[in-house]
């Protein structure tokens, strides 16, 4: 188990490693603080690989362990470098960022990112990329075992429903992610660079896109580029990156399983549309901004809180009750299964509902046997009561997030949405933790609350949570 | 067989003391930097502000000495004018040789016309002319040229001033950085001492006390040995040997 705990400390290595490269390139301060974190890395990713093993049988519980604590001290990792530089970076701040990052939050505590050397604000990207794939599957790719140990680890990883899609064995699924994943950012930066963008911003900002992480290079986000181009591409790859990879992947291939014949990504699509829609309106209507921008500030907004990545272009904390609890919404719902998002996910949220049409139905004929069907097939019974159990506890979570942060006198507003937009890997909230604005002025304890919201949104709660019930390693 | 337990033992020894040394070599790297950094505070700005009090002092002792020159004391006043303008000129030579700063050459230029336009009253001859004993020459004439000269040295002096509170700033983070490796190096290496007692329990403490029990089992139950090693080094040879040992003793007797 520790084994794989030391590959993924390896694999933080590499990309520190890079980080450090540029420092160098660039005669940034940031060479020492870089290179130092990449040789702890390495020696405490060295250890485990010297000593443990190798095994080709990896129990559930033994995958629960590797991809928590794999989770866990890569994050610690990768707060080094931000520890080592200082600045705005105290250690609940360096943690706060670090497990941002590598969940594909986009929460920051940084009140200024451009004074950063770009080396660092270039390891703030990467760890959104390395996050946003899960590190766990990258590091299996690499690693000659068994398919049985590399299902045991993605069916940790990976949600249930996320899996429901993949018709292909575990090496297929790792081959299909990555593909996409790296084609996707390739595309972006090419096009990201065509709109105008320098080659650092394009490349940061296609590692936050893919990962539906949410860093900028800029303290205002997207707004500093002032772009519809470079806005309508961000807003293009925000939606794919939002998708199932297996079907974006399919279609690709023009398979018959593929993003135009899912239901769910055509709801999932429809939701969003209508998001758009009924926030543009309401800005409009309300005097807000003009009809073009009010279009164009709302579908950049709720498609980037839709699709948890977390960009701006507009300070959304002055828009209208109304508009703000439809973003609200999108924060909950968050994208699809199989994609680089995290939190509830989509797929449950469709199920609920037509779980409630299932249950009006039963109501109204007690004696009928209804199914719940998705994209024509019937959905096991089991699945159905994993959704509820997982909302209701998903909802219970935000619930007691919000209590504690409260606690600590964060005003409501704050609380819950910094509660909602954590825990669903989303990034900027409303009140002091607005879209524009940043977690600096909450308690440290109140960041170090929301640094568990995300790890427990992106592994799906359940991960985390059964570890603390392991009564067997076999 | 895989890795050998002394290769094993070796590597977990060369890991800490590998993360001891860069530990070390950063921490020294970064006091040299900071080293390196109050010595460029002294020689960037603290000259300057020196230079620049020498000017104001040199020029309040022109102004002395022009005093006397009106009040008729040509001798007392001429020398003390003119080591006062060496001392000045000395100053402004140090500051002139010690540009640090943005614009900070645009400010010695200034320095530089000023007192000349300054020099340039109180150069030619006062005693014995239209000058001499002339208070209304001195107030509306002389005492502008030094003011003005006195607030460009000033000028000088406070760019230099708040440079080196902006740098002293930087120094308190540069010596927090300085000071981050070690604490870092410390906590990650009683980390480490605990990772490495755990694998050094766990695969090599643990073999052991499992084929002595297993050995005693055999004994004393006559059940096999089997100690369930999983590693594939030595100790996994080991426990081969004693099962063949085994063997080869039921197979003779």
């Amino acid at each position: 188990m520790l084994r794989y705990i030391g590959l993924v400390l390896i694999f933080n290595a590499v990309f520190l490693f890079i980080s450090f490269l540029l420092a160098l390139f660039l005669s940034e301060p940031t060479d020492i603080s870089l290179l130092y974190s990449t040789l702890i890395a390495l020696i405490f990713g060295l250890l485990p690989i010297i000593y443990v093993q190798q095994t080709s049988y990896i129990s559930i519980l033994e995958g629960i362990t590797i991809v928590v604590f794999g989770w866990i001290t890569t994050c610690v990792v990768g707060a080094l470098p931000y520890i080592l530089w200082g600045g705005e970076f105290s250690v609940i701040n360096a943690w706060f960022e670090s497990v941002s990052g590598f969940t594909t939050t986009g929460s920051t505590i940084l009140t200024d990112i451009e004074v950063l050397p770009k080396s660092l604000i270039f390891w703030r990207s990467s760890t959104h990329w390395i996050g946003g794939i899960g590190i766990i599957l990258f590091t299996l790719l690499i690693l000659p075992k068994s398919n049985t140990s590399k299902l045991t680890l993605l069916n940790t990883e990976m949600s249930k429903l996320a899996k429901a899609d993949f018709k292909y064995r575990a090496k297929e699924i790792l081959r299909i992610l990555l593909y996409v994943y790296l084609g996707l950012t390739l595309l972006e930066t090419v096009f990201l660079m065509i709109a105008g963008m320098s080659l650092f911003d394009a490349i940061n900002h296609s590692f936050a896109t893919i990962a539906t992480g949410g860093f900028s290079t800029k303290n205002i986000s997207i707004a500093y580029f002032n772009s519809v181009p470079i806005e309508i591409i961000l807003m293009v790859f925000m939606i794919l990156s939002g998708l199932h990879f297996g079907l974006i992947f399919n279609t690709i291939l023009g398979k018959s399983n593929n993003i135009f014949k899912s239901s769910v990504t055509r709801a999932f699509l429809i939701f969003l549309f209508v998001g758009v829609t009924l926030v543009s309106l309401k800005l409009y209507f309300n005097g807000t901004y003009p009809w073009w921008t009010s279009v164009r500030y709302a579908a950049f907004q709720v498609i980037s809180v839709g699709t948890t990545t977390g960009f701006a272009t507009a300070d959304s904390v002055g828009w209208p009750g109304f508009a703000q609890l439809i973003l609200i919404y999108f924060t909950i719902q968050c994208a699809m299964a199989g994609s680089t998002s995290g939190g509830l996910k989509f797929d449950r949220v469709w199920i609920f509902f037509k779980a409630i049409v299932k249950h009006v139905k039963m109501i109204q004929h007690p004696r009928a046997v209804f199914l719940l069907k998705v994209g024509g097939k019937a959905i096991d019974e089991d699945i159905e009561k994993d959704t509820m159990v997982f909302i209701i506890f998903y909802l219970f979570i935000i619930f007691i997030t919000t209590l504690l942060l409260s606690f600590l006198n964060v005003d409501m507003m704050t609380a819950f949405s910094s509660s909602v937009t954590t825990i669903g890997n989303v990034g900027p909230g409303f009140g002091q933790v607005g879209s524009m604005g940043n977690f600096s002025g909450l308690p440290d304890l109140g960041k170090f609350i929301l640094t568990i919201n995300m790890l427990l949104g992106r592994l799906e709660i359940f991960g985390i949570i059964s570890l603390f019930f392991i009564k067997s390693w076999r | 067989m895989g890795m050998k337990i002394k290769f094993k033992i070796l590597s977990g020894f060369i890991l800490i003391i590998m993360m001891l040394v860069i530990a070390g070599i950063v921490s020294i790297y970064e006091f040299s930097r900071l080293s390196k950094s109050v010595t460029a505070l002294i020689d960037d700005n603290y000259k300057t502000i020196e230079a620049s009090k020498t000017m104001l002092e040199a020029l309040e002792r022109e102004d002395s000495g022009i005093l006397l020159l009106l009040s008729g004391h040509w001798k007392k006043g001429r020398e003390i004018l003119d080591s006062a303008d060496s001392l000045f000129l000395a100053a402004f030579n140090i500051a002139k040789n010690n540009i640090t700063e943005t614009n900070e050459d645009k400010y010695i230029e200034q320095i530089d016309q000023s007192y000349l336009r300054f020099k340039e009253r109180w150069e030619p001859p006062i005693v014995g002319t239209a000058k001499e004993n002339s208070i209304d020459w001195y107030f509306t004439d002389l005492h502008n040229y030094f003011l003005a000269a006195k607030n460009d040295v000033r000028a000088l002096m406070i760019l230099n001033q708040e440079s080196m509170y902006q740098e002293s700033t930087k120094l308190k983070e540069k010596a927090r950085r300085a000071i981050m490796p070690g604490i870092v190096a410390i906590i990650a290496s009683l980390v480490f001492l605990v990772m490495f007692n755990f694998f050094i329990s766990r695969y090599y403490v643990k073999p052991i006390v499992d084929i002595i029990q297993s050995l005693k089992r055999h004994t004393s139950q006559t059940q096999s040995f089997e100690a369930g090693i999983v590693t594939k080094d030595e100790f996994k040879e080991l426990e081969k040997e004693i099962q063949s040992l085994i063997y080869r003793f039921k197979k003779t007797y």
